[in-house]
């Protein structure tokens, strides 16, 4: 039977082999979710998938695409975005 | 539409938004830019070209596009191109070797020298002289 705290669903199970030759369980904790465009919900590329923890040790270049609009909107979004600012003016 | 002269917005690339005139049409679907931009190939699909179409020489100088943006009243930002500088190589300080003290020679070494030359010259034993008194006490018993 699992310890109490190692009954919640929110860290996955998996089945790792020792050096020994024993198979021994090992709780991991998941991904975070995919970041998605803020027009269209495509799924954002170049945006790493981990939390504030790792993001504070990271470089903001690191982060998002050097874009306007990057980690924001997909690329498509932000050209079409860009093509209406440019003919509204 | 994409002729020199014309002015443009970037669409597409870090950046994007930029605006620029086109100096130079290299074919169909490239051309020179410059502007708030770098002056670089670009392709005619991550252009916007906007109304105006301004008199540029080809290939002009960028103190003449900094002229013309100015009468727009279009703020351009003047870099400085660095300076390639060597990187500087570390050179590792050089350690004196310390001078090496003439030492005895081995106890181990003196043997084995020893043994060696005893090993090439065989030990030949002097062959004693029989004496007579022996070798006469022999036939008279004999005989007797």
């Amino acid at each position: 039977m699992p310890q109490p705290r190692h009954r919640s669903r929110s860290k996955r199970r998996v089945q790792r082999k020792m050096p020994g030759g024993a198979t021994k369980q090992k709780y991991v904790s998941r991904k975070l979710g995919v970041h998605k465009c803020a027009s269209c919900g495509a799924k954002l590329k170049g945006i790493p998938r981990f939390g504030a923890t790792k993001a504070k040790h990271t470089s903001k270049t690191k982060k998002r695409p050097e874009r306007p609009f990057g980690g924001f909107l997909c690329a498509s979004c932000a050209r079409k975005r860009l093509k209406a600012e440019a003919r509204s003016k | 539409m994409y002729e020199i002269g014309r002015l443009c917005v970037k669409i597409a690339g870090r950046d994007a938004g930029m605006k620029c005139l086109i100096i130079d049409v290299i074919d169909k679907n490239h051309v020179m830019i410059d502007g708030q931009t770098r002056r670089r190939k670009c392709n005619v699909r991550h252009l916007e070209p906007l109304g105006e179409v301004l008199k540029v020489t080809p290939n002009a100088p960028k103190t003449e596009i900094v002229r013309i943006f100015k009468t727009l009243s279009i703020d351009i930002k003047e870099t400085k191109p660095k300076k390639v500088q060597a990187r500087p190589k570390k050179v590792r300080k050089k350690k004196p070797k310390p001078v090496k003290k003439e030492s005895k020679p081995a106890k181990k070494a003196v043997k084995e020298a020893k043994n060696a030359e005893a090993k090439e010259k065989p030990a030949v034993k002097p062959i004693k002289p029989k004496t007579e008194s022996k070798t006469k006490a022999k036939e008279i018993k004999t005989k007797a």
